[in-house]
């Protein structure tokens, strides 16, 4: 099982966003986590990242207890994320930014290669500022430099984020490919109903730092269901 | 010939400014640009330069080898500083200001106690060169030709190396280079180090040509601080060399066209409207406008 989580507590502070959630994620899993606005989706991603500490409960990546790891030391080990928002950095090229993603999975050579496969625009841009890329280039360029390293397990924080729809379709296709074609396991969290049905084998949702249900990826293409859950009417 | 020495004697100022900005700043520029703190120990870390430069000459190494080892002495005092103080105070504008004052204040106070008020000069090296009247040193174009080539370095750095692409990231967002394997800690004390090493062999090119004491670094501190308040944070090579230009230019015009000390306040003069112009500096201007220019084109 890449991963493990068992009662895990955290947030910012002594102020608890996180609470006693137990989750798991199997391999070659594609696992969404949705709810709304607030519940605590990100930092749920940030503390399996090592961005946010454990404050209980126990993270486990390939039967290792990284519950109290560096951030860096766990992308090493081959945990790779996207946050919301994509995380580039704006005032380096595309080149250097893919050279970011090398140390993902703790090989360090870039895998350039296989970047261009999925993302051809980005060799197109390599000397570009990545500041200067359009809203779905950025988004390209995130997904990019993980996969320019080694990474077994990718953590995506709302990827469709101002992204236009038919740039949505396309990060679908991209994530799908990433688990046929890599083998990639796949978090994500994601309030895009459409981009969930297009990829998500399972979903959990979260309300108020717990998790309240855990649906298969039929379940949440029902009206009432999503309604419920991510109060949206469909 | 007299008109030859007169336009000599201005680019001779000039490149002599130029190079005393560039040495003085460049490690502060670093450690500012990449961490986010105003290191005010700067100066006494060039002190530490001296000195080292100082006493291994009297030892008998060769001043260049001496230089050099007054650099790999105040990196290394640079990075356990860092590890033991200035990594509590990143981003923390006011308050490494502060801290940093005072690891100052506790240098030039403890050079002060064990070594006395100076030690002894060491000699100006190369002589000087006639022009018409006038007489030049040539050690002054030697130190602009090593701020030159000191420079290169820090960008071929910075540019070329892994560890620059790193620090670059790291400087912009530490988080993320950490969720993507880079350990910024040792990014940061390496950083810090190679800036107070720079400081160090900055200060022991200053060490032969100015009297070495425990105040030595408050002759530079001030000067590399507007320095590097003028070039700002985002692009440490374009911000160092903008800046530079800008001051060492207007210092040396109204050095000549008034005197040295009108010329220190033609330079104050600059800064300021610089700044109330680009209150971010001048490279935080020039890199917004290249990713303007680069996503304009991106359109087309």
């Amino acid at each position: 099982m890449p991963l493990n989580v068992s009662n895990l507590y955290s947030g910012y502070g002594r102020v608890r966003i996180v609470q006693d959630v137990t989750m798991s994620v199997g391999e070659g899993e594609i696992l969404a986590v949705i709810g709304r606005n607030g519940v605590g989706k990100t930092t749920l991603m940030k503390t399996l990242v090592g961005l946010l500490g454990t404050l209980h409960g126990t993270i486990e990546f390939r039967d290792q207890d990284i519950s109290r790891m560096h951030a860096s030391r766990r992308a090493r080990l081959g945990i790779g994320y996207v946050p919301q928002g994509r995380g580039l950095f704006t005032r380096l090229s595309v080149g250097d930014n893919l050279v970011m993603g090398e140390r993902v999975g703790g090989i360090g050579a870039t895998n350039r290669r296989r970047v261009f496969q999925f993302f051809p625009i980005l060799e197109e841009r390599l000397s570009q500022k990545a500041g200067s890329l359009s809203g779905g280039e950025q988004q390209q360029l995130a997904f990019g430099r993980i996969l320019a390293g080694h990474p077994e397990l990718i953590l995506l924080d709302e990827p469709s984020e101002g992204i236009q729809p038919n740039i949505v379709q396309e990060i679908g296709r991209i994530i799908q490919r990433l688990r046929h074609e890599e083998g990639l396991t796949v978090v994500i969290v994601e309030q895009n109903l459409e981009l969930i049905h297009a990829v998500a084998d399972r979903c959990i949702v979260m309300d108020k730092g717990k998790i309240i249900a855990e649906l298969t990826a039929d379940e949440i293409k029902e009206p009432e269901v999503a309604k419920r859950y991510l109060a949206i009417a469909t | 010939m007299e008109e030859f020495a007169l336009i000599f004697g201005y680019i001779y100022q000039y490149l002599d400014n130029i190079g005393f900005l560039i040495l003085a700043a460049s490690g502060l520029i670093i450690i500012f640009g990449m961490m986010g703190v105003i290191n005010m120990a700067h100066g006494e870390l060039m002190m530490i330069g001296a000195y080292i430069t100082a006493f291994t000459y009297y030892a008998g190494v060769p001043a260049p080898i001496a230089i050099l080892l007054a650099g790999v002495g105040a990196g290394i005092a640079g990075i356990i500083l860092e590890r033991l103080v200035i990594r509590f105070f990143y981003k923390q504008l006011l308050s490494s200001l502060v801290v940093t004052w005072g690891l100052s204040l506790m240098f030039s106070q403890g050079f002060l106690l064990i070594f006395g008020p100076s030690i002894l000069n060491i000699p100006t090296p190369f002589g000087n060169f006639p022009i018409d009247e006038q007489t030049f040193g040539i050690y002054r174009l030697v130190l602009f030709g090593i701020s030159m080539a000191m420079i290169a370095g820090v960008w071929a750095v910075f540019t070329f190396t892994r560890f620059g692409t790193h620090a670059r990231a790291t400087m912009e967002d530490p988080e993320m280079a950490d969720a993507l394997g880079v350990n910024t800690r040792h990014v940061y004390a390496l950083t810090f180090g190679l800036g107070s090493a720079l400081g160090g062999i900055a200060g022991g090119m200053f060490a032969l040509t100015a009297t070495i004491s425990p105040f030595f670094g408050i002759n530079y501190t001030p000067l590399a601080f507007i320095t590097v308040v003028v070039g700002g944070g985002a692009n440490v090579i374009t911000g160092l060399l903008a800046s530079v230009l800008a001051l060492a230019g207007s210092q040396t015009l109204v050095n000549n066209l008034v005197n040295v000390y009108v010329g220190y306040l033609g330079m104050m003069g600059t800064a300021l409207i610089i700044l109330l112009v680009l209150p971010r500096g001048i490279s935080e201007y020039l890199e917004r406008r290249k990713i303007r220019t680069e996503r304009a084109s991106g359109r087309e």
